[in-house]
C-alpha cells in the first residue's frame, strides 16, 4: 500500500484525491476501532445487565447474535440488587460522603487558597511546599498508618473516619490557587475600601466570580470519592457504612455467579460518575491538565 | 488565620503519616534497628513481590506513554467530530478500577468469558487468563491500560493543542515527513508534559493494588503479588505493621529513585 502511495505522489491529479481519501479513511477506521474497543467493556455490561443468568451463560459459546443482544429483555437484575442487595444503601452512603466532603472540602481549600494567592505572611513558602509535597506523595502509601491515627481518634467504621482526612487536598488547593492567583486585585480592594469583611469579601465576591473553578473542584473530588476503594475499604468495614465501590467488590466474592447482578451494579456505579463528567467534561479537563502541567 | 484548617488537616493526615511510615520501618519490637529491613531480605515473598513489581512497571508504563501519545495525536486533528471520539477515549477514566476489574474479570473468565468466545471463533484455544500464572499480570495491565491511557492522553492533548503550528510551516516547506516532524519538532516541545505523565504514571503504576486485592489476591503462584499487595497484606492480614511500612519505604524509595532517572533522562536529551 505504501508503494501505491508514493506512486500516487508523483502521478498527481486525480490519483493524489484517492490518497487522500485512502488515508481519511484509514484515520476514522483506527479511530472507530479504538473507539469500539473502549466502549466494549461497558456496552458488554451494559447488555449482560438486562438479561437473565441463565442466558448469559448459555449464549456465551459459541460467538452468535445472541451473544452479544439479549433474546428476552428484563431489568430483574437491576430489581434484585436493590430489592435483595440492598445496593440503595452503598449509594446513598457515598452521595452523603461524597456531597460533605464536596462542600467542606471546597470551602477549607478554597479559603486557604485565598490565603495563599492574596496575602503576604511569614513561613508561607515553607508551608505552600509542604502542602504540595502531601499532593506527591501518593494516598495509598500512607493509608496504612493513616489507618492508626484514625484508629486513635476512635473514627474506625465512622463517617467521620471516611470524611475529615480526605478533605485537605493539596491538588485541590493547588487548583484553587492557580485561579485565585489571576484574580483581579482592583476588586478586592474597592471592596476592602468599601469596608467588607473577609468572610464578605469571600462568600459575595471571591465565590460568585469564581464558579469555573469551583465546579471542577467539587467534580474532581466528587470523582475520587466515587471511585475511592483503599481507603474506604480499610476505615468503613461494617456493611451499614459500606461505600459503592467496596460493596461491589464484596458483592462479587460473596455471590461469584450472579453475573447479571454484578454488571447491573457495575454499570450504575458506572455510569453515575460519567452523568456528572459529560456536562461539565470541558471545565474538568481543563482543570485537572492545568494543574498537572503547572505543578 | 484563614490557611489554619487546611494546614491542622494537612499535617495531622498527611505528611504525620508519611513520617510515621518512614519510622514505623526502623523500629522493631520496642526499639530502634534494621531488623525489619533484614528480615525483609531474607524473605523470598518480598524478592518474588519485587521482581512482579519490577516486571509489570517496565512493561505498563513505555505501554501507557505510548498509546497515549498515539491517542493524543489521532485526536488533536482537527477535524468535525473529533470531540465525541476525544470523550469516548477519556470515559474509562471516569470508571472505577474496581469496577473496571469487575467488568474485565467476568470477560476474561475462562469458560463463560467473552474473549474466549471470540477465540475460539477465530481459532485460538482456550486460554487460562487470570487462571494462568503465565497471563494474570498481563491481565491486570491491559485492564490498567484500558482505564489508564484516556487519562494521561488528556495531558499530552493539551500539550499538543499548546504548540504553535507557525513551527511546521517551514518544516513542511522543506520537504520534512510527518514522521520526522514528529520526532524532531513535536516531541521535544512537549518534553516537559511526556516527563509530567512519564512520572505520574510511574507513581500510580508502583501503587497499583486494587485487581490484585479482588481478583487474584496476588495469585496464582504469587504472580501478581506486587509489593503493594504485600504490604496491605502484612498489616490487614498478618498485623505485621513494621514490615508493611518497611515495604512502603522501600516502594516510595523506588518510586523516588525513578522519577529522578526519568528527569535525568529527559533533561539530556535537551543538551544534545
Amino acid at each position: 500500500m505504501r508503494v501505491s502511495v508514493q506512486a500516487a505522489d508523483y502521478r498527481g491529479g486525480r490519483l493524489t484525491m484517492t490518497r487522500k481519501v485512502i488515508s481519511h479513511a484509514f484515520f476514522w477506521i483506527v479511530l472507530i476501532m479504538i473507539a469500539i474497543f473502549t466502549m466494549f467493556p461497558l456496552l458488554w455490561g451494559i447488555a449482560c445487565s438486562l438479561r437473565s443468568d441463565t442466558e448469559i451463560f448459555k449464549y456465551a459459546r459459541p460467538l452468535s447474535y445472541h451473544t452479544f443482544v439479549p433474546v428476552k429483555f428484563s431489568l430483574d437484575s437491576y430489581i434484585r440488587i436493590f430489592r435483595d442487595f440492598k445496593f440503595q444503601r452503598p449509594l446513598l452512603n457515598t452521595f452523603y460522603v461524597s456531597a460533605v466532603t464536596i462542600i467542606a472540602g471546597c470551602l477549607i481549600n478554597s479559603i486557604a487558597a485565598v490565603a495563599f494567592a492574596k496575602f503576604k505572611f511569614k513561613g508561607k513558602k515553607i508551608i505552600f511546599v509542604a502542602i504540595l509535597i502531601s499532593f506527591m506523595i501518593p494516598f495509598e502509601s500512607i493509608t496504612l498508618p493513616l489507618y492508626s491515627v484514625v484508629n486513635s481518634f476512635h473514627w474506625v467504621d465512622t463517617y467521620t473516619g471516611l470524611i475529615v482526612p480526605c478533605l485537605a487536598d493539596g491538588l485541590v488547593l493547588f487548583l484553587f490557587n492557580q485561579f485565585f492567583k489571576d484574580f483581579p486585585e482592583s476588586i478586592l480592594e474597592a471592596a476592602e475600601i468599601d469596608g467588607a469583611s473577609i468572610p464578605k469579601i469571600y462568600f459575595k465576591i471571591i465565590m460568585p466570580l469564581s464558579m469555573p473553578v469551583f465546579v471542577t473542584a467539587a467534580l474532581m473530588v466528587f470523582m475520587n470519592e466515587w471511585n475511592a476503594y483503599l481507603w474506604p475499604l480499610v476505615i468503613a468495614r461494617s456493611p451499614g457504612i459500606r461505600l459503592v465501590q467496596i460493596a461491589i467488590a464484596s458483592f462479587k466474592m460473596e455471590r461469584v455467579t450472579l453475573w447479571s447482578c454484578l454488571y447491573a451494579a457495575s454499570i450504575i456505579s458506572a455510569l453515575i460518575p460519567v452523568v456528572f463528567f459529560l456536562p461539565f467534561q470541558k471545565y474538568y479537563v481543563q482543570g485537572i491538565t492545568s494543574s498537572g502541567i503547572k505543578g | 488565620m484563614l490557611i489554619g484548617p487546611a494546614c491542622i488537616l494537612i499535617v495531622i493526615f498527611k505528611l504525620y503519616p508519611i513520617l510515621r511510615t518512614l519510622i514505623e520501618g526502623v523500629f522493631y519490637n520496642g526499639h530502634w534497628g534494621l531488623e525489619t529491613y533484614i528480615r525483609l531480605f531474607h524473605d523470598n515473598t518480598f524478592w518474588n513481590s519485587l521482581w512482579v513489581t519490577i516486571k509489570m512497571n517496565i512493561v505498563i508504563t513505555p505501554i501507557q506513554l505510548v498509546i497515549s501519545l498515539i491517542f493524543a495525536f489521532l485526536v488533536s486533528t482537527a477535524v468535525k467530530g473529533i470531540s465525541v471520539f476525544r470523550t469516548i477515549y477519556y470515559l474509562p477514566v471516569t470508571i472505577s478500577l474496581t469496577v473496571a476489574t469487575l467488568l474485565w474479570n467476568m470477560m476474561f473468565d475462562v469458560n463463560s468469558g467473552i474473549l474466549n468466545s471470540i477465540l475460539n471463533t477465530i481459532g485460538i484455544p482456550n486460554q487460562g487468563f487470570f487462571i494462568d500464572k503465565k497471563q494474570a499480570l498481563w491481565c491486570i495491565v491491559a485492564i490498567a491500560n484500558w482505564k489508564g491511557v484516556g487519562y494521561w492522553m488528556m495531558f499530552l492533548l493539551a500539550g499538543l493543542k499548546g504548540i504553535d503550528t507557525s513551527i511546521y510551516e517551514s518544516a513542511i516547506l522543506d520537504g520534512a515527513t510527518w514522521f520526522k516532524r514528529t520526532i524532531y519538532i513535536t516531541l521535544p516541545l512537549i518534553k516537559n508534559t511526556i516527563l509530567f505523565v512519564l512520572v505520574a504514571d510511574t507513581t500510580s503504576n508502583m501503587l497499583l493494588f486494587a485487581p490484585m486485592q479482588i481478583v487474584t489476591r496476588g495469585g496464582p503462584q504469587g504472580s501478581t503479588n506486587v509489593l503493594m499487595y504485600e504490604a496491605y497484606k502484612s498489616a490487614f492480614q498478618f498485623v505485621d505493621r513494621s514490615r508493611s511500612s518497611a515495604i512502603v519505604t522501600i516502594l516510595l524509595i523506588m518510586i523516588g529513585t525513578i522519577c529522578v532517572f526519568q528527569f535525568k533522562l529527559l533533561t539530556t536529551e535537551e543538551e544534545d
